[in-house]
């Protein structure tokens, strides 16, 4: 039975268990609705509770697991057609999935009965043959065993699709028969319900929790596997990024330094960009403008932190890259030779990084106590005076807070490094050139049909692992200082 | 303070409140200096914006219009049937077409000389267009029938301004100087002439040999499928999250660890949260590639701190006393909070989540992970197939776009844009409209 | 002094030392000073009193036109130091506060070292050419704050980790470090305990000898102890400004004798 139908049966089922809850209900009391514990609706909200809940749950739980077990059995033949060939687990394992999948239709689109998918001597051109007359063409060679293990794939997720179903409506009917038992006046349903809706609200904050495991979980595993192929410390300490792309062979050099190297100088010009106009555009709001400046030019600069990476991708790609390159081009001095270059995408990124500098420090600056100001005005010093050396002082811990979070955003943007600062991995000191970054590669190797087992695509997760680590780091520091400082004035 | 007195300058006392020394006249440059830089940063940024809408507008206003050969044309049956006997169907279109169109300029009263080559050239895939529109419409074979047929991609960008005579050499096989004259005086009579390009709205990508019949339709499809997708689940998800943070969460570790958890994410980059849905949605869960639906749960889950920062923010604003008074008339404290509390929050959180799904309209990062960025040159053939059948969406459409080397679909990218940032303009006016609305002050 | 009667304090009649004339003050829409005229005299104690929002801290900012740094206020009539006229558009109101010292209500010492405290006010205006010169300042200033012996070997640790009450007596040190002529002080005790209290106007009280103080207090007590001449407001409007002895013995607005007797406030 389709995951689809279950769950519209199980949705239908609910809904009936509502109705009969509140019509129970009512009549263990004869209609005198004030006799009853709870409103008539929360006895059948209980109802549809149990009656939904734990299907949903055993039906997703299901989902995941089924496969995972599916492939544990099959592996060992799996690994029997691997030994000796030039392929890996993952890619066999895909075909399989594929093979099957195919079945699965075949029997779906009536090509075919499940008796003949199940015989043995089912042989891979009528198959192709009957899906390829159904409009699905499954492309690469099958070997016979591939078909094999598809077949046995096939079978055991049949089967295990109506255990499935069984299971799921069994977990229902029972549900809804024990809440309609314990429909009656005396029963506390409200109470019931309320705990019940707790658990969702519970279950809903903890995804963050899931989302950071999932976060951790996928870098870790494809990590591991990648340092598996591939030396950590060649990894960390190697000086030249040149993936191969022929091939399996071990030829790649995959060292992690060149694209670090151009992530921090991309972001150190960004930061040289950012961060003086940023505070000085904080200080003015805060300090000089007066309230009609403000309320126009505030939303205006915040205007270029809601504007989309690509835009600023695109706008490093083709109006600042050409731009400099008039400037600093063949023609004139002769310092660049293209558009992408490690000044493009750190000035278009300093750019988008104005408003969060300027927003961050215009709060911490207007959060440090107008009695200091006083105090400062009040001895004869000029207000530019009281700014630098008293209220810029007094809010230095939140405006390196604010710096560091940019620093942060700044590492961790893809678009414009993408677009912006070419695509060579490069140790050098000339912001001119083309370099690549952290988040660039991991772009350019993910994208494609990528065979997770290669190590020039694993290493786009050990970079990953150590892109998160790295803003991690800068923003557990950011919050650290910021919230230190906060302490101070509260 | 004697001593120190005596060695300041005597008159520092007395000294009256008008005239002002050299030290103060250096103070007051330091203060007008200063604030100058304020001034300067400002300008700076304000500047940096103008330039970057003046480019975003300049480059692409012009993917939004087209340049046609608006002309009649008549096909009759025999000459139906010898094309699509023919081998190269679509060629045999073409020139019928450029037969049509070299009559009409014969006997017109322009008095030029005809190069049939010329004519070749400056017309653009034609006949894919007018095969169709046979096929379909048999009925129309024998009568004239108008139509506006795309000029070469050359010609397209010779009217809007990006292309010039100059560097056009002889050896050229695409275009000659000749070609232009004739196109100056075909659009002096309104054989040839620029209309808006619906195409670009409504139509889906094309192959790098057609870039002027690309459109962004099928990009906006699928982000509409996405935002869909993050809409349904992180409106609710992120409601329940904060009503719990906010206003049930005991005070223990496990509720720090969930907020320590909330603001880290917040901050992880976005690439990260793509490289999450490659490995938990495609590689392990075996979810389909290039779909909305894992792109809206990539996106969903980047978009859920934000929506759950800004949704608690609003719980927060409801003052205490409104619980107070739903708990004095008997109501339970989740009632209060579902009864009370939440419809009375709700224009904020209505706000913070438009804000959040802005943000999750425009990511691109994500998806090219998750594999959108593949060619989809079609609409999805039914609403499911929408949701998990492969299709790009309108970031990762542009920056395909502007990966390709040819101008046109440069221009493209740029008219991308302006449709990306109208709707993200129409989505935060409508936030803002909404704060304004339902402002309310205790 | 506290058991010394008012009335044998002595009043020194010095010099006029500020005169204001005809002072409307607005903030926005608010009428906050209604038309107040008066003279301040030198090396006197001048308290302001009058109850919440009679407009006396205004009229105190007024003085070193503090209120220069509030968007809304705006301010009619002239106020002459030495004869002349504060609001004249040619004074910088930076100079003129560095001859106007302020002391606020909330102790407000800086997130910086004692030392650096006391040493801004100097090394804003350049009073000092050298390090020394500036620690001999610094200690005198310390020394008029009543505060020097407390802090001495303490000069490098930063100001707010201080008691309240010698936050206060720092930011007294901090105005005086700069000469100024008058010393305005805004409710100076009101965050404080009562021994800082005592402390804080036992040394103004000193500080008479050599500075114009004006003191806006909440407490008629205290008015009544550390004051020669006492203003009282009401309403925006000065009601009764008088020798401090007469206001509290002989006060001849009824709403001055309602005040001082608890009536109003």
């Amino acid at each position: 039975m389709p995951v689809l139908w279950l769950i519209l049966i199980i949705i239908a089922i609910t809904t009936v268990g509502f109705l009969l809850g509140c019509s129970r209900a009512q009549r263990s009391v004869n209609g005198n609705v004030r006799a009853l514990h709870s409103l008539p609706s929360y006895y059948g909200i209980n109802v549809g509770i149990w009656t939904a809940i734990p299907a949903f749950v055993i039906l997703g739980l299901w989902l995941l697991i089924q496969p995972v077990l599916i492939e544990s059995h099959i592996q060992q033949s799996v690994q029997s057609i691997a030994t000796g060939k030039d392929v890996t687990f993952g890619l066999i394992m895909s075909d399989i999935r594929r093979v099957a999948d195919g079945l699965e239709l075949a029997i779906t689109e009536g090509g075919m009965t499940l008796d003949e998918i199940q015989s043995n001597d089912l042989d891979i051109d009528t198959l192709l043959q009957t899906l390829n007359s159904l409009g699905v063409i499954l492309g690469t060679n099958v070997s016979n065993s591939v078909l094999k293990s598809a077949q046995e794939y096939q079978k055991l997720s049949a089967g295990g699709n109506i255990l499935m179903s069984i299971t799921v409506l069994a977990t229902m009917i029972t549900g809804l028969g024990l809440a309609l038992v314990k429909t009656n006046k005396n029963f506390r349903a409200r109470i019931s319900v309320e705990y019940g809706i707790l658990a969702i609200l519970f279950f809903a904050a903890s995804i963050a929790i899931m989302t950071t495991i999932g976060i951790l979980f996928s870098l870790a595993v494809n990590t591991l596997e990648f340092f598996k192929l591939y030396s950590a410390i060649d990894f960390f300490f190697g000086l030249e990024w040149a993936p191969s792309f022929s091939g399996r062979g071990g030829s790649s050099s995959l060292g992690v330094i060149p694209l670090l190297w151009g992530t921090l100088y991309i972001s150190v010009i960004a930061l040289l960009v950012a961060v003086p106009i940023g505070i000085y555009a904080a200080i003015y709001l805060s300090e000089y403008a007066t309230p009609k400046v403000r309320a126009f030019t505030k939303p205006l600069l915040e205007i270029l932190a809601g504007i989309p990476t690509i835009v600023y991708g695109l706008f490093a790609l083709l109006t600042v890259g050409p731009m400099l390159v008039k400037v600093f081009g063949n023609n004139t001095v002769g310092w660049m030779d293209g558009g992408t270059a490690v000044i493009t995408a750190g000035f278009v990124m300093g750019i988008m990084l104005i408003p969060f500098v300027s927003s961050l420090s215009d709060d911490i600056i207007n959060a440090v106590p107008q009695t200091l100001r006083d105090g400062s005005y009040g001895l004869g010093a000029t207000q530019s005076e009281t700014i630098q050396q008293i209220v810029l002082p007094a809010a230095l811990p939140g405006i390196v807070g604010a710096i560091l979070l940019a620093a942060s955003r700044a590492v961790g943007e893809t678009m414009i490094v993408v677009l912006g600062a070419g695509a060579a991995a490069r140790l050098s000191l000339n912001p001119f050139e083309a370099m690549t970054a952290v988040t660039a590669k991991i772009v350019s190797q993910l994208t494609g049909d990528s065979d997770f087992a290669s190590p020039e695509v694993l290493v786009a997760f050990a970079l990953g692992t150590t892109l998160f680590f790295l803003t991690l780091g800068l923003n557990v520091l950011a919050l650290y200082v910021v919230r230190k400082y906060r302490e101070q004035y509260e | 303070m004697t001593d120190l007195s005596a060695d300041m300058p005597p008159s520092f006392k007395q000294k009256p409140l008008t005239i002002s020394d050299q030290r103060t006249r250096a103070r007051n440059a330091a203060e007008k200096r200063f604030r100058l830089y304020g001034v300067a940063a400002i300008t700076a940024g304000l500047v940096f914006l103008i330039l970057l809408v003046f480019s975003i507008i300049s480059n692409g206003l012009p993917a939004f219009k087209k340049t046609v050969i608006a002309i009649d044309f008549k096909l009759t049956t025999e000459q139906f049937e010898t094309a699509e006997a023919a081998l190269l169907k679509t060629r045999v279109y073409s020139d019928y077409f450029t037969q049509t169109l070299t009559h009409i300029i014969t006997n017109s009263e322009l008095n030029l000389e005809i190069n049939s080559r010329s004519i070749e050239r400056i017309i653009g895939k034609v006949g894919g267009t007018l095969r169709q529109f046979y096929r379909e419409n048999r009925n129309m074979l024998n009568q004239p029938v108008h139509f506006d047929l795309p000029a070469a991609s050359r010609i397209d960008r010779y009217f809007k301004g990006t292309f010039s005579r100059d560097g056009i050499t002889k050896e050229n096989r695409f275009i000659q100087v000749e070609d232009l004259d004739l196109v100056d005086a075909l659009a002096e009579v309104g054989i040839i002439q620029q209309v808006f390009n619906w195409q670009f709205i409504t139509g889906v990508d094309t192959g790098v040999d057609n870039p002027g019949g690309a459109g962004i339709g099928a990009a906006v499809l699928g982000s509409f499928m996405m935002m869909i997708v993050v809409l349904l689940l992180s409106l609710p998800i992120g409601v329940a999250a904060s009503i719990y943070l906010q206003e049930f969460a005991p005070k223990n570790w496990f509720t720090d660890f969930i907020e320590v958890n909330i603001s880290n994410l917040a901050a992880v980059p976005s690439i990260v949260f793509g490289i999450l849905g490659l490995a938990i949605f495609i590689q392990f869960m075996h979810l389909p590639q290039s779909a909305p639906l894992v792109g809206g749960l990539v996106l969903t889950l980047m978009t859920l701190p934000t929506i759950i920062i800004s949704t608690r923010a609003s719980l927060r604003a409801v003052p205490p006393s409104i619980r107070d008074a739903a708990l004095a008339v008997g109501a339970s404290k989740m009632q209060a909070v579902f009864h009370h509390v939440l419809p009375l929050a709700m224009p904020g959180i209505l706000t913070g989540t438009i804000i959040g799904l802005a943000q999750a309209l425009g990511e691109t990062a994500p998806l090219l992970l998750i594999g959108m960025v593949g060619f989809v040159a079609r609409y999805p053939d039914s609403i499911l197939g929408g949701f998990e059948g492969p299709n790009s969406a309108l970031p990762a459409q542009i920056f395909n776009w502007a990966s390709r080397s040819d101008a046109v679909f440069v221009e493209k990218a740029w008219g991308g844009i302006i449709i990306l940032l109208i709707f993200l303009l129409s989505m935060n006016i409508v936030a803002v409209l909404l704060r304004r609305r339902f402002e309310r002050r205790w | 002094m506290y058991d010394i009667p008012p009335s044998t304090r002595s009043v020194v009649n010095g010099n006029c030392k500020i005169s204001a004339r005809k002072v409307d003050v607005y903030y926005g829409d608010n009428h906050a000073i209604k038309n107040v005229s008066a003279d301040i005299a030198d090396k006197t104690v001048t308290a302001f009193i009058g109850p919440s929002g009679c407009g006396k801290s205004t009229f105190l900012r007024c003085i070193n036109r503090m209120n220069d740094t509030i968007d809304s206020a705006y301010m009619k009539g002239e106020i002459l130091l030495d004869g002349q006229n504060i609001y004249d558009s040619s004074i910088d109101p930076v100079q003129l506060r560095a001859r106007v010292g302020m002391v606020f209500q909330k102790p407000n010492p800086f997130p910086k070292s004692i030392y650096d405290n006391v040493a801004y006010g100097p090394k804003i205006h350049g009073m000092v050419r050298n390090k020394s010169e500036l620690d001999d300042l610094v200690e005198q200033a310390l020394r008029r704050g009543a505060i020097w012996d407390e802090l001495k070997d303490r000069l490098n640790e930063s100001g707010t980790g201080l008691s309240g009450g010698q936050q206060q007596r720092l930011c007294i040190a901090r105005a005086v470090a700069t000469e100024p002529e008058v010393l305005l002080m805004d409710e100076p005790c009101s965050a404080l305990d009562p021994i800082a209290t005592a402390q804080i106007e036992e040394l103004i009280d000193e500080l008479r000898q050599n500075y114009s103080v004006i003191i806006v207090t909440h407490s008629m007590q205290q008015a009544a102890r550390v004051s020669q001449k006492t203003a009282f407001f009401h309403l925006g409007s000065l009601v009764e400004y008088n020798d401090t002895v007469q206001i509290f013995t002989n006060p001849q607005d009824s709403r001055t004798e309602s005040y001082i007797t608890g009536r109003i406030g």
